[in-house]
C-alpha cells in the first residue's frame, strides 16, 4: 500500500509540476518576445522603424541601459539576498538539502531575468527558465505528502519540464536534470523527472504547437579524417569556454570591488551592450538570427565572426558579472556556433583537403563551448540530436564535446556553476555525500550530556568523579558557562590534587561552533587525540556540547547509508 | 456620384442635372481587379450574375496590384473605384493609412445552413477594412520542354542554373523571390521573416538573386508568366497558381513546383471615400455567398475563404480530378507551404522596395548605405 501511495503521489506531482513548469517556460519566452518587440530589440521590430534611424539608435542604447537600471532596482530592493537567482541556487538546494530562496524572491528574480532579456542584455534564457522550473518544483515539495527527501526529485521535475519545453527536447531535459541538478541516477528520481519532461514536451508540441528551435540540413560527414578536426575544435573550444568563464568570474570580482551600489551596476553593463549593438546588433539578447546565419556559408566574413565571438564573450561576462540575472547557456551556444563557423571556414580555406561544409563545424563548436560551461556533456550531445534530428551531426558533436570537457575540466573545473558554488563554500567535487556533509551541522549530532566541571573544582574532587563516570575527560567552564579547557585523566594524575581545574586544564586544539559542518569536523578530527572536541557558541563562547569522534563517524555513516538507499530506491 | 439618400437631395439632384441620365451613371459599379483568366472567372461567378440580379453594370478596371498604384489612385480623395480586389498586405496597409473604408462583417451573408458569416469564414479572413475571399499561392512553375531529363522539384533548383539552365521570369517586385532566395540557404520557414528582417538576411537573399541575375526576365502583368512559359521564352517562372493551372488546361506543358509555395489571402475592399459605399457593400455581400465563391473556384483553382464554399466543390470538368486537389490549400501541397506574413509585408513595403531598387540599379541592395539593422 505504501508503495502504491508513493507511486500515485509521485506520478500526479510530476505531472502537476511538469504542467506548471512548462506553462511558466512558455510564458517566459512569450514575455521576452513581447518585450523584444516593444523595446525594438527584435530585428523584426527594428526594421519597421528603419526609416527613422535615430529612433532605432536611441532604442538600442536606452533599452538595455534603462532595462539594467530597473533590473538593478528590482533585485536590490525586492529580493532579500539582493541578487538574481540562477541554476547554481537550485543545485545548491538539491545537493545540500537546504531550502531554496523563497518563492516570492524567486518570482521577482524570474521577472527581472525576463526583463533583462527583453531589454536586450547579453544573457541567456535557459538558466532563468530552469530556475523557474526548479522554483515550481520546490513549491510542490513543500506539500506535506509524507515522502522523504522529495525536494530534490521535485526540483528535478521542474527543471526537466522547463528545459524540455524550452528546447522541445524531452530527453535533453531529463538528462539535464540528472547531470546538472540531481547528479545521481536512481529510478526514484528518474521516473518522475521523465514524466515531467514528457509533460513539458506535450505542452510545447501538442498543445501550443511550438516550432523546433533549430533545424539544419546536413548530409553527413564526408571524410573520416575530419573527426581529427572535430577533436581539435573541441580542444580549442575548451579554451574559448575557459576564457568566457574566467571573464565572468573576473567581472563578478570587479563588480564586488566597485563602490557603486549594486542597483546601478547592471545599468553600466547595459550601456556597454547598447553601444556595441550600434555596430553589432547581433550581441543583443539571445541572437536567434545570428545563431541561424552562422550555419550558412558566406553569411559572415571571417573577421565578423572573430569580432562577434570576442564582443559576445566580453559583453556577456560584463552583463552577468555586473548583476543582470540570466543564464550562460544561450550565450555559450552563440559564441560556440560563431567560433565553430570560423574554425570551419579556416579549415576549409587552409587545409589541403575537402571538408563537409561549415554546418558540422558550427554545430560542433556550439556544443563544445556550451558543454564545459554548464558541465553537461551528455545533455549537450542529446540536445544536438533532438534539435537537429541528425545522427551524423550528433556523432561529430560528441567528439568535440568530450575533448572540450576533458581539457576544461583539467584547467578550470567541472562547470561555471560548480566554480561559483565553490566560491560560496560548497565543493561539489566531493560528491553528493560531501555536499550534504558540508551542509549538515555538527550541532545536530553533538552530545549534550557530557561531564563538566567548574574552574574552581579541585583535582582531588574530580579524581573521585572520574572513577564513577565512563568518560576519561572533563570539560571545564567558568561560572558563565564559557569553555576554558579540557581536563583528562592524565592531567589529574600528573598534577597535585589541590590544584584547581582552571589551572590544570588545557584548551583543546580542536574547537567547533554552531556553524561547523560534519565535513569540517571530520577534517579537523584527523589529527585530534582525545575523547571529544568541545562545541562552543560563536557568540558568547559558552560550551554548548561536545563532539566525540564516534558521533562524527556515525553521522557520516547515516548520511551515506541514506544516500545509497535513495539511489537504489524505485519510487 | 453619391447616391441620394433623402428626398430633398434627390429633388435637388434631379433639378441640377437634367436629362443627362444620372440614373445610368449611378447604376455602374467599378471593380478593380487583376485581368486575364482570373478576371474571366470573376466575370462568370460574380460580375454577370450581379448585373443580372440588380441591373447594375459592373465595370472592371485592371491594375497590377502594387500598393503604390493603389495609393496614387486613392490618395487625392477623388476616385471612380468602388470595390478593390487586393492582397492582404495591401489591405492592412491601406487600412492603417486611411485609404480604405472599414467593413462591418455583419453585412456578409450567412452560410446556407445558417452558420453566421463570422464562423463560416476561415480564421483571419475578416480584416478591419477588407473581407478575404480566397487563398492564392505564388509558386514556381517550369516548362516541361526545357527539362526533358531531370525535373526541378525544390526551391533550391530555381537558383541552380547549372543543373537547370534557362531564363527565369520573376515578378518585378521585392516579394516572394526574397523569401525563396533566403530559403534556398536552408533556413527554417518558421524563422523566415525574422531572418529577412536583418541586414544580413536581406544581403544573403539579394546575393542569391545576383548569382542568377543574367537569367532573370521581369514580369508585371500576372498573366505574363504563364504566357512566357507557354511560348518557351523562359524555363521557369514565378506566378499565381491559378494562372499556371489555366494555361496547362489550354494544353501548355507547364508543371508547378509546390515546394515552398507562398500562400496569401486575397480580399475585397472599399476605398475610404467611395462614392457609393452601400452599393460596394452590396456587391461584396453578393460575391461572398458560398455558391458564388464555389462557382469562381470551378474556373480558377484558388481556395475559397468560406468552409461552406469549400464543401460545394466537386470534380473539375476539364481534368475530372477533384477541384480541391488542385487548390494551394490541398493537404498534399501544404507540407512546405509558407503563409505570407502580410503584417510584415505591410510594414516593410518601403524598405524592401528601396533595397530592390538599389539592387536593380547598382547590383547591391545597400549601396545607399542606409540599410536596416
Amino acid at each position: 500500500m505504501q508503495a502504491l501511495y508513493r507511486i500515485t503521489v509521485l506520478a500526479l506531482l510530476s505531472i502537476a509540476i511538469g504542467t506548471l513548469a512548462s506553462l511558466a517556460a512558455i510564458g517566459f519566452v512569450e514575455l521576452v518576445a513581447w518585450l523584444n518587440d516593444v523595446l525594438l530589440v527584435a530585428p523584426r521590430a527594428r526594421i519597421v522603424w528603419e526609416t527613422r534611424p535615430l529612433l532605432v539608435m536611441a532604442a538600442t542604447i536606452l533599452a538595455p541601459t534603462l532595462g539594467g537600471l530597473v533590473v538593478g532596482l528590482m533585485l536590490s530592493r525586492l529580493i532579500s539576498q539582493g541578487r538574481g537567482f540562477t541554476p547554481p541556487d537550485a543545485i545548491l538546494a538539491v545537493q545540500t538539502r537546504t531550502p531554496m530562496p523563497s518563492f516570492r524572491d524567486g518570482m521577482v528574480s524570474s521577472l527581472a531575468a525576463a526583463l533583462s532579456l527583453g531589454a536586450g542584455a547579453s544573457v541567456g534564457q535557459y538558466g532563468p527558465m530552469a530556475y523557474l522550473g526548479a522554483q515550481i518544483g520546490a513549491l510542490g515539495a513543500r506539500l506535506n505528502l509524507g515522502i522523504a527527501h522529495l525536494q530534490g526529485v521535485a526540483i528535478g521535475c521542474g527543471v526537466a519540464a522547463a528545459i524540455s519545453t524550452a528546447f522541445n527536447a524531452p530527453i535533453a531535459g531529463l538528462v539535464f536534470a540528472h547531470e546538472v541538478i540531481l547528479r545521481h541516477y536512481s529510478l526514484r528520481a528518474f521516473a518522475p523527472t521523465t514524466v515531467a519532461a514528457a509533460t513539458g514536451y506535450v505542452f510545447a508540441n501538442v498543445v501550443f504547437e511550438r516550432e523546433p528551435l533549430f533545424t539544419v540540413a546536413f548530409e553527413g560527414v564526408k571524410h573520416s579524417y575530419e573527426f581529427v578536426f572535430f577533436a581539435l575544435e573541441g580542444i580549442l573550444c575548451a579554451f574559448i569556454a575557459i576564457a568566457f568563464m574566467r571573464l565572468i568570474l573576473a567581472c563578478q570580482n570587479l563588480s564586488d570591488r566597485m563602490s557603486l551600489p549594486f542597483a546601478f551596476r547592471p545599468m553600466l553593463a547595459g550601456l556597454a551592450v547598447g553601444l556595441v549593438a550600434l555596430e553589432l546588433p547581433e550581441v543583443m539578447g539571445i541572437g536567434y538570427e545570428a545563431l541561424r546565419f552562422a550555419t550558412i556559408e558566406g553569411a559572415f566574413a571571417g573577421y565578423e565572426l572573430a569580432l562577434l565571438v570576442a564582443a559576445k564573450i566580453v559583453l556577456t561576462a560584463l552583463c552577468l558579472g555586473f548583476g543582470f540575472p540570466g543564464g550562460v547557456f544561450s550565450p555559450s551556444l552563440l559564441i560556440g556556433i560563431l567560433f565553430g563557423a570560423l574554425f570551419g571556414m579556416i579549415v576549409a580555406q587552409f587545409a589541403p583537403f575537402h571538408t563537409s561544409g561549415i554546418v558540422v563545424y558550427a554545430i560542433c563548436g556550439m556544443m563544445a563551448v556550451t558543454s564545459p560551461v554548464i558541465g553537461a556533456p551528455l545533455t549537450t550531445i542529446i540536445v544536438v540530436f533532438e534539435l537537429t534530428r541528425s545522427y551524423p551531426l550528433t556523432i561529430a558533436a560528441m567528439v568535440s564535446v568530450v575533448f572540450a570537457n576533458l581539457v576544461a575540466f583539467r584547467l578550470f573545473g567541472r562547470s561555471i556553476f560548480d566554480v561559483q558554488l565553490l566560491k560560496r563554500g560548497c565543493d561539489l567535487a566531493r560528491g553528493r555525500d560531501g555536499a550534504i556533509l558540508s551542509h549538515t551541522c555538527l550541532t545536530d549530532y553533538m552530545v549534550t550530556d557530557y561531564p563538566r566541571c567548574d574552574r574552581k573544582d579541585s583535582l582531588g574532587s574530580l579524581r573521585a568523579r572520574l572513577r564513577e563516570q565512563s568518560w576519561d575527560t572533563l570539560f571545564v567552564t567558568d561560572a558563565a558557562g564559557q569553555y576554558l579547557g579540557t581536563i583528562t585523566a592524565r592531567h589529574i594524575l600528573e598534577q597535585e590534587s589541590e590544584c584547581t581545574a582552571g589551572e590544570a586544564c588545557v584548551r583543546s586544539p580542536v574547537i567547533f561552533d554552531e556553524t561547523t559542518s560534519i565535513r569540517a569536523a571530520m577534517d579537523s578530527l584527523v589529527d585530534f587525540l582525545g575523547e571529544a572536541a568541545p562545541v562552543i557558541s560563536a557568540q558568547d563562547g559558552r560550551l554548548i556540547g561536545v563532539a566525540p569522534e564516534g558521533v562524527v563517524i556515525s553521522a557520516y555513516l547515516d548520511i551515506s547509508r541514506e544516500l545509497r538507499r535513495e539511489e537504489n530506491e524505485a519510487a | 456620384m453619391k447616391r441620394p439618400e433623402a428626398l430633398p437631395a434627390l429633388v435637388l439632384g434631379l433639378l441640377l442635372i437634367p436629362a443627362s441620365g444620372p440614373a445610368a451613371e449611378d447604376e455602374t459599379l467599378t471593380v478593380v481587379s487583376w485581368g486575364g483568366v482570373y478576371e474571366e472567372s470573376q466575370r462568370i461567378a460574380y460580375f454577370d450574375p450581379f448585373e443580372e440580379e440588380t441591373g447594375i453594370e459592373v465595370e472592371v478596371v485592371e491594375y497590377d496590384g502594387n500598393f503604390e498604384g493603389l495609393r496614387r489612385e486613392l490618395e487625392n480623395g477623388d476616385t471612380e473605384w468602388d470595390v478593390i480586389d487586393l492582397v492582404s498586405a495591401n489591405a492592412r496597409r491601406g487600412c492603417s493609412e486611411g485609404l480604405l473604408r472599414p467593413i462591418d462583417p455583419d453585412i456578409l451573408p450567412p452560410a446556407p445552413d445558417g452558420t453566421p458569416a463570422r464562423e463560416d469564414f476561415i480564421e483571419g479572413a475578416l480584416l478591419r477594412c477588407a473581407v478575404v475571399q480566397l487563398v492564392f499561392s505564388t509558386v514556381v512553375a517550369y516548362d516541361e520542354r526545357a527539362f526533358p531529363g531531370e525535373k526541378p522539384t525544390t526551391i533550391e533548383d530555381l537558383f541552380d542554373t547549372q543543373r537547370f539552365p534557362g531564363k527565369r521570369a520573376f515578378r518585378k517586385m521585392p516579394g516572394a523571390i526574397l523569401e525563396w532566395a533566403l530559403l534556398s540557404y536552408g533556413v527554417p520557414r518558421s524563422q523566415l521573416y525574422d531572418l529577412l528582417s536583418t541586414r544580413r538576411g536581406m544581403d544573403l537573399a539579394f546575393r542569391r538573386l545576383q548569382e542568377i541575375r543574367e537569367d532573370i526576365v521581369w514580369w508585371q502583368d500576372p498573366g505574363e508568366p504563364a504566357r512566357l512559359l507557354a511560348e518557351g521564352e523562359v524555363a521557369m517562372a514565378s506566378g499565381f497558381n491559378g494562372r499556371f493551372f489555366e494555361e496547362r488546361t489550354q494544353g501548355s506543358p507547364i508543371s508547378i513546383i509546390w515546394d515552398n509555395q507562398i500562400l496569401d489571402y486575397d480580399a475585397w475592399a472599399i476605398p475610404a471615400n467611395s462614392d457609393q459605399p452601400e452599393l460596394a457593400e452590396q456587391f461584396i455581400a453578393f460575391a461572398t455567398q458560398p455558391e458564388r465563391m464555389a462557382e469562381q473556384v470551378r474556373h480558377i483553382p484558388y481556395g475559397p475563404s468560406r468552409h461552406s464554399a469549400m464543401r460545394r466543390l466537386g470534380l473539375d470538368e476539364r481534368t475530372l480530378a477533384p477541384i480541391t486537389s488542385q487548390l494551394p490549400t490541398a493537404e498534399h501541397h501544404l507540407g512546405t507551404a509558407i503563409w505570407e506574413d502580410s503584417e510584415w509585408y505591410a510594414r516593410t513595403e518601403a524598405f524592401r522596395q528601396r533595397l530592390f531598387d538599389n539592387w536593380l540599379a547598382e547590383g547591391d541592395p545597400f549601396t545607399d548605405s542606409k540599410g536596416g539593422s
